[in-house]
């Protein structure tokens, strides 16, 4: 199955946000809150897994575009659970972002379950511009409780105005590397957020298996990795709330 | 290969060369006072780990920095290179420690294999990361290939651990030595990977990372400031 799903957001002549574009493809559905929900200042969508993907041989797009000024909160509905399916060459899931001058873009997905057998490759780059802000969360869960998980490969890209801010790919590998102490520790949860935020913290902030670190071109990384996916958003949470703004971020506040 | 770059390569990844590697063991410290690496079994399997992130990436920088310095890059290259490889690097404790091990493999390189490459470099940054020196003394000086300079960047993302546990376990040197060895064969098939994404664009070059060795090395940080540790990362 291939689907390509857009989003665009803009700041209407009153500054209020407004969805221009909305195309779901399914598995890809995109569920808008009324404004009158939100009050306007900021759009809400929600994101809905409306089939189950993705499988092997699936092919999703999601490309996200908001205007200078523009807010919007994307955020997940459910786990989103990785399988083998029947088609060969495993699933891969791409999310484009462009956040314009001043825009702001929150994308809160619920964690990704890489199950046995499954095949999956993930890509999320995000382009900023000047001003521009944004928070994206990852949370893998390597394998339901007891199960060997199947391959994964997740990359991240985030840039401002051509500059690199953060790239990195996570791939779990084989059991062997998951168990390492030099990288992944046995952890079975791995939680990142990257925040381009506008301030950044002025120095690292960790504790055991988080922390919330500057990036050397602007913007921060939370970070955990934990047996399970409680005790990692809970390390993540701590890791957010590190940050000058944490306050603001740590509210579900839309 | 030419004598004079064999002895290049032999003298980057040996721990008596003057670059200031010996005061870092690259997380190793802190694994050990978590418990989590006490004897050469665990030693090896940390550095497995160190070896596909942290190793990886510096193999992959060491090369394409080899070719890059060989095809004469300039300046603005090198201020590019440098943007890219701090965004694979989010750990600034990493940074610093690589900056650091950086800086002083440049001053002694500098005086041993001097080359235009190498001062293009250090025009862009004074405290270049310590990847992209080994590639420049060995690229810039016609001394090594991508793929040399990839198996030094990854050997020495092992040895200084290997040695450090050693002195922080009082390991068996021997033991310590051999779950260095044991890894030739993996070692050998980074490098060789790494020295196919040469031609890439500095922005397309892979980022393989290490969530876990990430977070050891900022507690190592954070403890470095609240007590006494042996090493400075």
């Amino acid at each position: 199955m291939k689907a390509c799903a857009r989003l665009s957001v803009e700041c209407d002549s009153r500054g209020d946000s407004v969805v221009r574009e909305l195309r779901s493809a399914s598995p890809l559905t995109l569920m808008p809150r009324p404004a009158a929900r939100t009050g306007g200042k900021h759009a809400v969508v929600h994101l809905v897994g409306s089939m189950t993907a993705p499988l092997g041989g699936d092919e999703l797009d999601l490309r996200i575009r908001v205007g200078a000024g523009a807010r919007l909160l994307l955020r997940g509905i459910a786990a989103t659970l990785a399988l083998p399916g029947h088609h060969p060459g495993g699933s891969r899931s791409s999310v484009h972002v462009e956040v314009d001058d001043g825009g702001t873009l929150e994308y809160l997905p619920e964690h990704t379950v890489l199950t046995r057998r499954a095949e999956h490759r993930a890509e999320l780059r995000v382009e900023l511009g000047a001003r521009a802000r944004m928070r994206c969360r990852e949370i893998l869960v390597l394998g339901r409780s007891g199960e060997v998980p199947g391959s994964l490969r997740t990359s991240t890209h985030v840039t401002r105005q051509g500059t690199p801010l953060l790239r990195q790919t996570l791939d779990p590998g084989d059991a062997r590397r998951r168990a390492s102490a030099g990288h992944l520790a046995s952890a079975r949860v791995v939680a990142n957020e990257p925040m381009m935020w506008g301030s950044d913290p002025p120095a690292p902030v960790s504790g055991d298996w988080w922390s919330l670190v500057p990036l050397a071109a602007g913007g921060s990384v939370a970070s955990a990795v934990a047996a399970d996916a409680v005790t990692a958003r809970r390390r993540l949470a701590e890791a957010v709330r590190g940050h000058p703004d944490g306050t603001e971020l740590a509210k579900e506040h839309w | 290969m030419t004598t004079s770059g064999r002895l290049a390569m032999l003298a980057l990844a040996d721990a008596r060369f003057p670059g200031g590697g010996h005061v870092h063991s690259g997380g190793l410290e802190e694994a050990t006072h978590r418990g989590v690496v006490t004897r050469p079994e665990e030693l090896r399997e940390f550095l497995f780990g160190r070896l596909h992130g942290t190793g990886e990436l510096a193999a992959v920088f060491a090369a394409a920095a080899t070719h890059s310095a060989a095809g004469g890059a300039g300046r603005q290259y090198w201020l590019r290179f440098d943007a890219e490889l701090d965004a694979r690097t989010p750990s600034p404790a990493q940074r610093d420690a690589s900056r650091a091990q950086g800086r002083g493999t440049a001053r002694a390189g500098r005086v041993a294999w001097p080359s235009s490459a190498l001062d293009e470099l250090l025009a862009a940054t004074a405290r270049p990361h310590h990847a992209t020196v080994l590639g420049v003394l060995l690229g810039g000086s016609g001394n090594g290939t991508p793929r040399d300079a990839a198996a030094v960047a990854a050997y020495l993302a092992l040895s200084g651990s290997a040695s450090a546990a050693v002195r922080l376990l009082g390991l068996d040197p021997f033991a310590a030595n051999a779950a260095v060895t044991e890894l030739g064969p993996e070692l050998d098939r980074v490098a060789e990977r790494a020295a196919d994404t040469v031609g890439d664009d500095p922005a397309d070059l892979p980022a393989p990372s290490a969530p876990a060795l990430d977070l050891l090395a900022e507690a190592h940080q954070r403890h470095h400031r609240e007590e006494v540790r042996l090493f400075a990362s």
